[in-house]
């Protein structure tokens, strides 16, 4: 019993593994984006993390915007409890979790980057890579000397 | 009467289409070319079939017929004439017949103008169009049928959607939206056209071109006068929230600009023709696929105007036209190989393959973002969104890297060029890049993408102005002519090439508009009593006094402000609250003081009854009137560029005279 506890402790510990390597690699993929994020993640004033906060949380009654952007009173109101919550000492993630619990991922502007979320952000990238590499081939056999009429 | 008028119209029309696009074909194959003529009468008849449907609509809407279903769901006695008038495009089935007016409108057109050109490909491309004109021809008979018959005739209707009867730019941004859109069912024609008629030449491109030019022209303007709209009409200070509707207007621009570009590469050396054929046929499939998503209230959205079964029409029509593309490209593949090859590795040619990679990786990431959710939903179960942060952070890179070849395409020339050309071209781009970025980071701006974004404007500002200047310095002296006399020789000697960067330029703007306005924005929230004040980046706003207003409409309510600086009175600005009957929520109307260095922007959040109250945003947001400014400059880009009549083209790939000439030191 106890192997197959360890057993499955140590897959666990694998796949928790598998995702922080997953992690670090969209981060590296997406370093150059992520870098001005991160350098914003804790400014100093309450004021402004209210603003990062609610930049990042969906408005209910309007089309996409965001809390922050919202001129409509429900979003006013949200913006509020975002402030109070940030006030009190609870961190972004942890606010962000508070307003996930109450009207589920969609609240959030920008899927969670796990599990089949990560398709969104590293899709592009691996596209935009493979086109990389088409364009260069393709300009290497385009340019090879002597060599007229390639496809 | 006037039911029966529209509807026989378009249920004629119907009829026209399937039978022209028929005897098209036909005419072509048995080389019968009086079947052609009837194509192209069967062409010219659907366009005033149409613009009868359309003035019974407005007719219709302007005499205040309940009768009929359209006006019904739009029409109010209280709303003005005017946007009476343009709810014609306010609700989905008066916005398909809208369509099908443009679309007959671009039919007639297309024979009209390119029918000498295009030759043997004219009745194959009438055929698409028709077919494609049957399309929406039979949506408006069938499940978008706007002349449908209302008993017992209601007594008023609810008006149009509060929101799109607030704002002037209303009756402009859906008319060029919908030129720009439609517009792009033209190229596609001539490219399968040409496929279908075999034999291709170049002449295929040269028409696509000059369609997908004039389409793009009206796209970019739609695009701008959207962002406007959304500016001066949804009260939150911003133009572009990445909304649904934002992006199926923006995906064909996308793969339409790539286009552009690409098609100068098949042009000058044979290449590429496959992959332009694709493009063209991506750009008019994202135009339907866009109206798919935002009109069959698939993902929810302003312009979603939920409605039944024409979601599955409109899918089907896609499906098909994918699946018709595909076989054509296939069946042609041998006569759509290339021919050409590049001269040099660091050449124009590859600037405009990086051009189109990045165009489509944006394309690609725009796609996805968009139908994430729908993803999200089917494998999951569970509802996401994916809004503003996702799409600024994966896009906002690849905004910089164009905006750098936007420097770089036009720095760069054609073929292998020497060094010494090379260093000249790229000294001067390279010192701005420097100066602007090092000035700015004096200034301690630390955001890297503010940075990027300024240093690569400069360089390509730089590279575009520089080949205006190198062009009359050799103008001036070969021909000893003063310069601006020089310059507006050099632009006429080659419209095309100087409206191409008259177009960059236009960008250019856009691009400063866009970062200056999101990165240095100020933005303050406050309650005041009448007679407090409030400052924001240098500006003091003064609440004077709450007034309210009853319009046949609406009811409006609005707050006083003065604009000091200093104790000088600067004017007046009046943020109001709309209340509409037809909605539960007030549609503010922000008041907005556009000045070249920058807008003061202001709305009216909450009030109170008596008037001893009032809660205000205010925004201030350097540059922004350069964005609009900016759509202007890539409007005139793309007409200078439709003013070179014929096309001049070397053989070989050579130059063009006037590159040449443009080039020569």
């Amino acid at each position: 019993m106890s192997g197959a506890g360890a057993a499955a402790r140590k897959a666990r510990a694998a796949r928790s593994r598998r995702r922080r390597v997953v992690r670090l690699a969209l981060l590296a993929l997406t370093g150059l984006i992520s870098a001005p994020a991160a350098a914003q993640d804790t400014p100093p004033d309450l004021e402004a993390r209210t603003r990062l906060v609610a930049s990042q949380l969906r408005c209910p009654v309007c089309q996409g915007l965001s809390i922050q952007d919202s001129p409509s009173e429900l979003a006013q109101e949200m913006k509020q409890v975002v402030r109070a919550q940030l006030a009190a000492g609870r961190t972004p993630d942890e606010v962000k979790a508070y307003f996930v619990a109450r009207y589920g991922e969609w609240i959030l502007l920008e899927p969670e980057p796990r599990g089949f979320n990560l398709a969104v952000y590293l899709l592009p990238v691996l596209a935009l890579l493979a086109g990389l590499a088409v364009v260069g081939v393709v300009v290497r056999r385009w340019t090879r000397s002597g060599d007229v009429a390639q496809a | 009467m006037t039911r029966l008028l529209g509807l026989s119209a378009c249920a004629v029309a119907l009829a026209l289409a399937v039978f022209g696009a028929a005897a098209a074909v036909m005419g072509a194959r048995l080389r019968r070319p009086e079947l052609v003529r009837s194509a192209i009468a069967a062409a010219y008849a659907n366009f005033a079939l149409l613009l009868v449907a359309n003035l019974a609509m407005v007719y219709a809407l302007v005499t205040r017929d309940f009768s009929i279903s359209y006006v019904a769901q739009v029409g109010s006695r209280a709303t003005p004439l005017f946007y009476t008038i343009i709810s014609l495009w306010g609700a989905l089935d008066g916005s398909i017949l809208f369509w099908g007016l443009v679309l007959s409108g671009y039919t007639a057109l297309a024979v009209r103008w390119s029918r000498a050109e295009a030759g043997a490909v004219l009745p194959y491309a009438l055929a698409i169009l028709l077919a494609v004109g049957s399309f929406f021809y039979l949506l408006l008979v069938g499940p978008a049928n706007p002349f449908g018959r209302m008993f017992p005739v209601p007594v008023d209707g609810p008006g149009p959607n509060p929101l799109l009867q607030n704002h002037l730019l209303m009756a402009i941004h859906p008319p060029l939206l919908y030129l720009g859109y439609v517009g792009m069912t033209v190229p596609f024609a001539f490219a399968t056209g040409a496929l279908l008629a075999g034999g291709l030449d170049d002449r295929w491109i040269r028409l696509t071109r000059r369609w997908t030019l004039t389409a793009w022209g009206f796209l970019s303007l739609a695009i701008i006068a959207g962002m406007w709209w959304s500016y001066e009409v949804l009260g939150w200070g911003g133009y572009w929230a990445w909304d649904p509707v934002e992006n199926a207007s923006f995906m064909p621009w996308l793969t339409a600009t790539a286009f552009l570009h690409s098609a100068m590469v098949e042009e000058r050396r044979g290449l590429l023709r496959v992959w332009n054929v694709s493009l063209v046929v991506a750009t008019f499939v994202l135009t339907i696929l866009g109206t798919f998503l935002t009109r069959s209230g698939i993902l929810s959205s302003v312009h979603a105007f939920t409605q039944g079964t024409i979601g599955f029409f409109f899918l089907a029509f896609i499906a098909v036209v994918l699946l018709f593309s595909l076989a054509l490209v296939a069946g042609r593949s041998t006569e759509l190989r290339g021919t050409g090859r590049l001269e040099g590795v660091v050449s124009r040619d590859t600037a405009f393959l990086l051009n189109n990679l990045l165009f489509t990786a944006f394309t690609f990431t725009v796609l996805l973002g968009t139908l994430f959710p729908l993803a999200a939903e089917a494998v999951r179960g569970v509802k996401v969104s994916v809004g503003a942060p996702f799409f600024n952070r994966m896009t906002i890179p690849l905004c910089a890297a164009l905006l750098f070849l936007v420097g770089v395409g036009p720095a760069l020339p054609w073929g292998r060029p020497e060094r010494q050309l090379l260093r000249r071209k790229f000294v001067p781009p390279f010192l701005a890049l420097g100066l602007v970025a090092g000035t700015l980071l004096a200034l301690g701006v630390r955001a890297p993408f503010t940075v990027a974004a300024f240093a690569f404007a400069g360089f390509a500002l730089t590279a575009n102005l520089g080949e205006f200047a190198d062009g009359t310095r050799a103008r001036r002296r070969a021909h000893g002519e003063a310069p601006p006399r020089a310059l507006v020789r050099l632009v006429r000697s080659n419209p095309r090439r100087y409206g191409g960067y008259l177009a960059h330029l236009g960008v250019l703007l856009i691009a400063l508009g866009i970062t200056a306005s999101s990165s240095f924005r100020t933005e303050r929230q406050a309650t005041l009593r009448p007679g407090q004040t409030l400052a924001i980046a240098g500006h003091v706003l003064r609440f004077e006094r709450l007034w309210a207003r009853q319009e046949p409409q609406r009811f409006v309510v609005a707050a006083d402000l003065t604009v000091l600086r200093g104790s000088t009175s600067l004017g007046r600005l009046d943020p109001r609250l709309n209340y509409y009957a037809a909605s539960a929520e007030p549609v503010a109307t922000p008041a907005v003081r556009s000045r070249a260095r920058a807008d003061l922007y202001v709305t009216l959040l909450a009030f109170e009854q008596d008037g001893s109250s009032a809660t205000f945003h205010a925004y201030v947001q350097p540059l922004v009137i350069w964005i609009w400014l900016g759509g202007a400059v890539i409007a005139a880009g793309a007409l200078l560029a439709l003013s070179q009549r014929r096309e001049r083209r070397s053989p070989g790939g050579e130059r063009l005279p006037a590159a040449a000439q443009a080039e020569a030191r």
